[in-house]
């Protein structure tokens, strides 16, 4: 603990004793108890105690009379258990009767204010950090302690009840962990008495007739299978699989959520031996027994496992495929193309929950999408994958959503009735369509697909949020499917498509909604980006208004608008693809949109569009854009003036970004700073050509980046001074030597200085000339600023001896401000 | 049994971040989605592991409902949406769909800024989680699903902030999410019908308090800022960007206008015009002044008060600056203080509250020498004021809001523990309702008696109207018949139609009652002697003596027999239809009472 704060503690533990004076909020116990955990990491509980009388006194004072606030008993058990977790303190405690008296039954359960649910969340969590050494099992033991664990678990309050269920969980491992030094106990009859205790009362509880005291059990075996992989854990389920697979015989089955964690939790652990355990019949029996919406998560989490026998995999997956096989089977015409699940019987239980209601419906729909779409992606994906059924399934689905399924069944027409304009199913649905675009489908389905989300693109009942996955599930669809032997290029289906989805893409850009405006301009850039290249998708973009509306929504109202149409704008410029009859060939519409672009900067009142402006400016320069390798010495110029007077600290970054790629073209990539490089000659980088340097005082490139050495806001700070030091580092050998003061204008190099160690920033540096610029650069202590810089801006407020000031100061005024919220 | 169950996540016996889990008939709702801003770690978010247990987000929550823009109510939301992964619909009203994004923004540049984090939500996830946002109207009935509605009510407090009630078929919740009950300068008072709902969850932060006037606090704040440029010092105010600037911007602009002060304004964000665009697109969430005097000139219009340039912090002479963040935790507005704490004439106004670990913290408790980076200290010289703009219903305004809404229990939220408990007491004692203040973490759990609609028969009603009962508006009446459920309706028929419906066979039920009578005489005698004493008591009724020796009196029945055991006592068994069950329990009554000594 440094000095300072060992000289405020005194006065801050009297002030915490003190049940006059009011703590200022709950935020400063929480941060000093951060503190006191970082100092125990490193020094000795102990000495600390020993070193700081006042915390012992606050400790007793505590004991003694419990009169303070409920948050500072609270936040003293939890002090208490962070300095007992080392052991030597703990005997030092121990001796002084404190632990006793203050997690004993005679203590913290005695007080008034145990009724406080921050006051026992306060007692488990000292008991948690205490519970580290053998010593500390046996206070638990002796002290009665877990009997009021147990009690905990069902506590009105879901912090505390969770809580304990992990205490009892953290201290049945750390008792097994102290047995189990020797040989593996097989014989959980000869466990450390402690365990057996908290085993006989989840044993117990699993007999219950209770359901939330079958849940806490099963809650503690679940963490306890997760996180304990010891050979006792063997045991265990050994002994308490029976009374768990009980609970399956009962009727309604207790705690469903609960008993599939378990199953999973135990199926993860690597010590296990299934097969004799009896685990997989349990899973297998379990699948079949719980409705459709309940089995979900269970037959995801099963197809999750590594090792699992083939056959219950395909039970599980035949769970998840249950509910769209039954979709097909209702909508599609007899004999129809081959179902998913075809000949298995069983799917009764999954037609009751489709039409038993419509949130019923639309629940085990949802899920069973999202599970599907989970499954896809993993590598356990079940082989093989039933592309072209599920396909089907969705592409149904989504048409039941929009009605344009001529339903072949009773069931199809109820389904219709259902699912009509359902938009958390077609959110899912299309959600799952696009990944179902990673696998072969046959062209006619394909197609379909297409059909489906032209329709949902084209729908005016389609919701913004449906427009938006639309757009995602095309975009994947255009990238993976059906592609020719040149894989970055379109299919003709897909150009086909394009076609018909320009004139759609044309009446979303005008949609009354910005946030379709947007997802349309999002994914207008997207495909840019990937055919922009491609002569057919040129064609079928130029021959729509797409370009010409996407260069309208520049003035769009919506600033988020704006920023993503100056995005597109970009991409379409960088492809040659700008709107108006504008081409290649055509320069002058180019440098209306640079103008543009350029008015954006300077004048738009918003922080998105203007950032906007400064990606593509920055990508313009790095790939090296007609309008900017014109004259980029003006361009820079223009850009950095602009940015330079910008309130927003992130254009100021990216115009230093802007500024660090400009000179990296000039100047070549920065030198790296490796150890292993040191002795290697520097043939790579070349000395900047006097004139280069003569550009960078005009610009001002120097100028901006040396005022934003004190920018307000660091990370603009921290930019400029990286900035700043690539420059040093290339313009090292530019001149000799020399001392600043041997410069023949020393004396405005020196007065430039001055205003900067002065704070001044925003006064023009004058005309600077290169070898000023350089003497700055050698007199700035740019290593000492970086790692300066390097820290957050509050570090200081944010400091342990701030922390306790803060403390400190507010005593006696809290009063007066009182609690405020906004 | 249907039920309601709420369990804070945030805001339970506390201020530091909203969020209200409520379940309503298997509906689940979180209401408001907070952040706590006293915390750099996941600490500022709510525990949502509590609802990921129960399944996929998204398929648990049927919608999170943000009840205004303030960034203990909705800051988490990005965080919620994008990062932890719900993907369903959000509700707010249009005002706080428009303002929300612009605070959020403000928050993560500065956290960014402040601690380079890089695990924080991103513009991009910011802009992701609004195209989620479905804007109402107030008092617009939405439907979140064929069960699910909801409907915004005026809430004050700052523009767009809404109480929203939750409906599922005939049980309703209503939060009020922060509110006030007295007009300010640019906004109304809270308002809602009496609705009746089972449940009201109001905020609570000024539990014990009777505020004064804000008005009496706007002197003060422009008689102080005043007073400093006069005597030639720079004033100022750390604020967000959005929301406490633009009403500080109304109270100066009125008066540099009425004073004809020429002392330039400046603010730093650039954000007034984005602040004009918005009170203009929503002067109807407004004051009625504002609205009135909107035709003539915009309020938001602000003539005096210009936008900032870095460099004028360093010009002579008196100024007022308002600088973004609120706190002096990084940025312009610290900056500025640094600049200009060192002179006595300068004053620093903090309109709002700050968390410990900003420099507005350490100047609010009252520390005048400041370390700062490389063990330099600040002395800090300029006056510093504290002045509480929250804008919040007081104790008297939060029974005002109970008594206008008459819910069946209240639960109170937003506020500390003490102060709660004296509110509870009081809410208990003057509306007889329960009331609840569970604490983060605590479900409290609340038995409904749903309302069930059934139809009633026309013939059923007209005999009602026959007999002369015409039915009288908003008064409750008894009526009987035949409850029939079939295809998931109830309907209300006479009996005879339900038999013919159904196809049944009517049977007739009678009840008997045994009354023992203290008679020595034969049971003849006895029958005899009840025949009279009904006779004379009951004259409107035809009371007869039947040959078998029984009574009747309408259709009940009254025979006489001897007790088996006890020669000394008579056994009445009286028996009757259940048409005439008040007739019946009246003739057993009364009977019960003996009969009148016979004339010796």
């Amino acid at each position: 603990m440094d000095p300072e704060c060992s000289k405020l503690l005194p006065a801050l533990c009297a002030v915490l004793a003190d049940p006059r004076q009011l703590v200022a909020d709950d935020t400063c116990l929480e941060k000093l108890l951060d503190w006191f955990k970082t100092v125990m990491e490193t020094e000795s509980s102990l000495h600390l105690l020993q070193d700081h009388p006042c915390l012992m006194e606050l400790l007793s004072h505590v004991l003694k009379t419990q009169d303070v606030s409920p948050r500072v008993l609270s936040f003293v058990l939890r002090l208490v258990g962070i300095f007992a977790a080392q052991e030597d303190c703990f005997q030092y405690l121990q001796q002084g009767e404190l632990l006793l008296g203050l997690f004993g039954e005679t203590g913290a359960l005695s007080w008034t204010a145990w009724n406080m649910p921050s006051v026992r969340s306060g007692w488990i969590q000292g008991l948690c950090s205490l519970a580290h050494h053998p010593s500390a099992l046996h206070f638990l033991a002796d002290s009665g302690a877990v009997d009021t664990i147990f009690a905990l678990q069902g506590d009105p309050s879901l912090f505390v009840a969770s809580a304990a269920s992990q205490l009892l969980v953290h201290i049945l491992a750390l008792a097994m962990q102290g047995g189990a030094s020797g040989s593996p106990i097989s014989e959980a009859a000869a466990w450390p008495i402690c365990a057996q205790k908290i085993v006989n009362h989840v044993e117990e509880s699993l007999h219950s007739k209770a359901t939330p005291q079958v849940t806490q059990a099963l809650n503690v075996l679940t963490t306890t299978f997760g996180r304990c992989h010891s050979p006792w854990t063997g045991v265990l389920w050994g002994r308490l699989s029976p009374p768990v697979a009980c609970l399956f015989e009962r009727d309604p089955i207790p705690a469903v959520h609960s008993l599939m964690d378990l199953l999973l939790s135990v199926a993860r652990s690597h010590v296990l031996n299934f097969a004799a355990c009896g685990l997989w019949e349990m899973l297998a029996q379990t699948l079949s027994r719980l409705s459709p919406t309940q089995a979900g998560p269970l037959a995801l989490g099963t197809l999750k496992l590594q090792h699992c026998p083939q056959e219950l995999r395909t039970q599980a997956f035949g769970v998840l495929l249950q509910p769209l096989a039954c979709i097909l089977k209702a909508t599609t015409q007899a004999p129809g193309p081959p179902g998913l699940l075809d000949g298995t019987a069983g799917s009764s239980l999954t037609v009751d929950a489709l039409l038993s209601s419509k949130s019923a419906c639309v629940g085990l729909l949802c899920q069973t999408l999202a599970h599907l779409e989970e499954l896809q992606m993993l590598p356990q994906c079940p082989c093989p994958w039933p592309q072209v059924p599920l396909l089907g399934a969705t592409v149904t689905i989504l048409r039941l959503c929009d009605g344009s399924v001529d339903p072949s069944s009773s069931m199809g027409g109820r389904l219709c009735g259902t699912l009509g304009g359902c938009v958390r199913v077609q959110r899912a649905a299309l959600d799952f369509l696009g990944t179902l675009s990673q696998g072969t489908s046959p062209l006619e389905l394909v197609l379909e697909v297409f059909a489906v989300l032209l329709k949902t693109l084209e729908s005016p009942e389609s919701s913004p949020t449906v427009l938006k996955k639309a757009f995602q599930a095309t975009l994947r669809w255009l990238q993976n499917s059906h592609k020719t032997p040149n894989c970055s290029d379109l299919s003709p289906d897909a150009l086909l498509f394009l076609g018909e989805l320009f004139p759609i893409l044309q009446k979303r850009l005008c949609s009354p909604c910005w946030e379709v405006r947007d997802s349309a301009l999002e994914f207008l850039t997207h495909l840019i980006r990937h055919w922009g290249g491609q002569a057919d998708f040129r064609e079928a973009l130029h021959s729509s208004e797409v370009p010409t509306l996407a260069r309208q929504l520049l003035q769009d109202p919506e600033s988020y608008v704006r920023a993503s149409a100056v995005g597109t704008a970009g991409q379409l410029s960088s492809r040659g693809l700008q709107a108006t009859s504008a081409s290649p060939e055509n320069p002058l519409a180019q440098q209306g949109l640079l103008m543009d672009l350029m008015h954006i900067l300077s004048t738009d009142s918003e922080g998105f569009p203007r950032r906007a402006v400064l990606r593509v400016f920055t990508e313009w320069l790095r790939d090296g854009h007609a309008d900017v390798i014109r004259d980029t010495e003006w361009f820079v110029a223009t850009v950095l003036q602009a940015v330079s007077r910008d309130l927003d600290w992130e254009v100021r970054m990216q115009g230093l970004e802007l500024a660090q790629v400009f000179l990296i073209q000039a100047m070549g990539q920065p030198s790296l700073h490796c150890p292993y490089t040191v002795g290697l000659p520097e043939a790579t980088s070349p000395r900047p050509h006097p004139e280069f340097l003569q550009t960078l005082c005009r610009l001002p490139l120097f100028e901006f980046a040396f005022c934003a050495l004190l920018d307000c806001d660091r990370p603009v700070a921290q930019k400029a001074c990286d900035l700043l030091l690539f420059l040093r580092d290339k313009t090292t050998h530019c001149s000799g030597p020399q001392e600043a003061g041997d410069s023949p204008n020393s004396a405005s190099v020196e007065a430039v200085l001055q205003r900067w160690r002065e704070g001044e920033q925003g006064q023009p540096l004058g005309d600077l000339e290169p070898e000023a610029m350089l003497a700055i650069l050698r007199s700035l202590d740019l290593e000492g600023l970086q790692g300066k810089l390097a820290k957050s801006s509050d570090h200081v407020e944010k400091s342990p001896q701030s922390l306790l000031q803060d403390m400190l100061a507010t005593v006696g005024i809290l009063e007066e401000n009182e609690a405020d919220c906004y | 049994m249907p039920e309601i169950r709420v369990t804070p996540l945030g805001a339970g016996q506390d201020v530091g971040r909203s969020c209200i889990l409520v379940s309503i008939s298997g509906k689940n709702v979180m209401l408001d989605c907070g952040m706590h801003m006293g915390y750099n770690d996941d600490r500022r978010f709510p525990d949502f592991s509590y609802i990921t247990q129960s399944g996929r987000l998204t398929d648990f929550l049927d919608c999170v409902i943000i009840s205004h823009f303030h960034l203990d109510h909705c800051g988490a939301l990005p965080y919620f949406s994008e990062m932890v992964g719900y993907d369903g619909p959000i509700y707010m009203t249009h005002p706080t769909q428009a303002i929300c994004p612009i605070l959020l923004e403000d928050y993560r540049k500065i956290a960014v800024d402040k601690k380079g984090e890089a695990n924080f939500f991103t513009s991009q996830m910011i802009k992701d989680c609004m195209k989620k946002v479905v804007a109402v109207h107030l008092h617009q009935t939405v439907q979140v699903d064929d069960e699910l509605e909801i409907k915004a009510y005026y809430a004050g407090h700052v523009l767009g902030a809404a109480m929203f009630q939750i409906k599922v078929g005939s049980e309703s919740v209503v939060y009020t999410g922060d509110y006030n009950m007295t007009p300010d300068r640019h906004l109304g008072a809270a308002w809602i019908d009496k609705c009746r709902p089972n449940l009201l969850i109001t905020e609570s932060t000024y539990a014990t308090t009777i505020r004064d006037s804000k008005r009496c606090r706007e002197r003060d704040f422009l008689k102080k800022v005043h007073e400093t440029v006069e005597r030639g010092g720079k004033v100022l105010i750390p604020v967000f960007a959005l929301g406490r600037a633009q009403e500080l911007c109304i109270l100066l602009e009125t008066f540099w206008e009425r004073m004809n002060l020429k002392v330039p304004i400046y603010f730093s964000t650039g954000l007034t015009e984005k602040a004009n665009h918005y009170y203009k697109l929503f002067i109807t969430w407004t004051n009625q002044k504002i609205r009135k005097t909107f035709v003539q000139r915009n309020m938001f219009e602000f003539k005096h008060i210009k936008a900032f340039d870095r460099t004028f912090a360093d010009n002579p002479g008196p100024m007022v600056v308002f600088a973004t963040p609120g706190m002096l935790h990084a940025g312009q507005s610290l900056q500025i203080f640094r600049k200009w704490a060192g002179n006595e004439k300068n004053m620093v106004i903090m309109p709002g509250y700050c968390v410990q670990g900003t420099v507005g913290h350490k100047i609010l408790s009252g520390q005048r020498k400041l370390e700062m980076e490389g063990r330099q200290v600040l002395e800090v010289k300029m006056q510093v004021e504290y002045m509480s703009f929250s804008a919040h219903a007081d104790a008297k305004g939060i029974m005002q809001l109970v008594g206008q809404a008459e819910p069946e229990s209240v639960l109170l939220v937003h506020g500390e523990a003490k102060k709660m408990e004296f509110l509870r007491q009081k809410i208990e004692q003057e509306f007889r309702v329960s009331c609840y203040m569970p604490a983060n973490g605590e479900t409290v759990t609340l038995p409904t008696s749903p309302s069930i609609p059934v139809g009633i028969s026309l013939g059923l009603l007209k005999r009602e109207m026959v007999q002369g009962l015409l039915p009288e508006a908003k008064k409750p009446r008894l009526l009987h018949g035949t409850l029939v459920m079939k295809d998931s309706s109830f309907r209300l028929v006479s009996s005879e139609q339900a038999l013919k419906e159904l196809g049944l066979a009517e049977h007739q039920l009678r009840f008997t009652c045994r009354v023992h009578l203290q008679d020595t005489r034969k049971e003849q005698e006895t029958a005899l002697r009840v025949y009279s004493h009904l006779k004379s008591t009951l004259k409107d009724h035809c009371v007869q003596h039947l040959p078998d020796g029984s009574v009747t009196v309408e259709s009940i029945l009254i025979q006489a027999a001897a007790h088996s055991e006890d020669p000394g006592t008579k056994v009445l068994l009286v028996s009757w239809t259940y048409q005439d069950e008040e007739l019946g329990s009246f003739l057993t009554a009364l009977l019960k009472n003996g009969l009148p000594q016979a004339p010796s």
